[in-house]
């Protein structure tokens, strides 16, 4: 596994959906996995260390772990299925562990807000889009990033 | 004093490009409109129309957190209403004890119907909601406009 970091979320023009840009920790490879735009302006608000004055859909999902009192120790993307990517959180409470399937946009804006480290399988980061993805990214202007590179 | 809920319905409000979650209660037929947005709205019309969908969406990843450690969700309340916000608290039941996590009504509504708790308004809310400007709203509104999710 490879551990990630949010490097920054950006519009993808062509389609109504944005684009989370995960990157190696030590290391240049990247991972970008397309999310709604919901789920991207979730993580774009914890990127940016934003409190909005209601809480959010995951700010409630996080409330509630912490009521709960669960450990959340990993999220993990796992598998990539007919473009379709799957992630994990992994969780401890009272002792168990327990690993919850979840969509890699809410595990990644859960993940940010806990906070708690983002992996990715080795498995995944061959299987990703590779050299196509790397020219579709050469493409885009790179003030599509904006204010969320990091 | 809270009075019970049921989901009435689930428009398009063309005039503020929002939805409108349309809250009933059954004895006294009092209404109480909450506008949610886009996403929490489609989170709603999911779990009415009883639509799983081949992921889980962020409401039902709520659910499979809390039915990970066995916690119950007792029911969602809307608590008050400030400067045309709503409030909600979301009860939960956990091993022996309980506790109340603030949230937006949408969120609240979307989680409550997931695991099948009830909806509660406090009284104070149905009473503080301009009951006239509502009703003038409704009944200008075209019944094709309740579409599909009218219960």
């Amino acid at each position: 596994m490879v551990q990630l970091k949010v490097h920054g979320v950006l519009a993808d023009p062509n389609t109504d959906t944005q684009i989370v840009v995960l990157r190696e920790d030590e290391g240049t490879e990247i991972l970008p996995i397309w999310v709604g735009s919901a789920e991207g302006h979730a993580i774009r608000l914890a990127m940016d260390g934003v409190v909005p004055p209601r809480p959010t859909s995951h700010d409630l999902l996080n409330g509630i772990s912490q009521h709960l009192g669960l450990d959340v120790t990993q999220v993990v993307v796992t598998d990539i299925s007919n473009n379709t990517y799957y992630a994990s959180i992994y969780v401890k409470a009272n002792g168990s562990e327990h690993t919850i399937d979840a969509r890699p946009s809410d595990a990644i804006a859960f993940a940010l807000r806990v906070p708690c480290p983002i992996y990715a399988t080795d498995d995944v980061m061959k299987r990703r889009a590779g050299e196509k993805l790397d020219a579709w990214l050469e493409k885009l202007d790179p003030q599509n990033f904006g204010k969320y590179e990091a | 004093m809270i009075t019970q809920m049921k989901i009435r319905g689930l428009m398009f409000d063309p005039y503020n490009n929002s939805y409108i979650v349309l809250l009933r209660c059954e004895e006294t037929q009092d209404m109480l409109p909450i506008w949610v947005g886009k996403p929490e709205a489609s989170a709603i019309s999911f779990a009415l129309e009883g639509l799983s969908t081949p992921r889980p969406m962020t409401h039902d990843l709520m659910k499979l957190l809390i039915d990970s450690v066995d916690a119950k969700v007792l029911s969602a309340n809307i608590t008050d209403l400030k400067d045309n916000t709503y409030y909600a608290k979301i009860h939960i039941a956990y091993g022996d004890s309980f506790f109340s996590i603030d949230a937006r009504p949408s969120d609240a509504i979307a989680f409550a119907i997931r695991t099948e708790a009830p909806i509660f308004a406090s009284d104070d809310v149905i009473q503080k909601h301009d009951a006239e400007e509502v009703d003038r709203w409704l009944e200008n509104l075209k019944p094709e406009d309740f579409g599909k999710y009218e219960v």
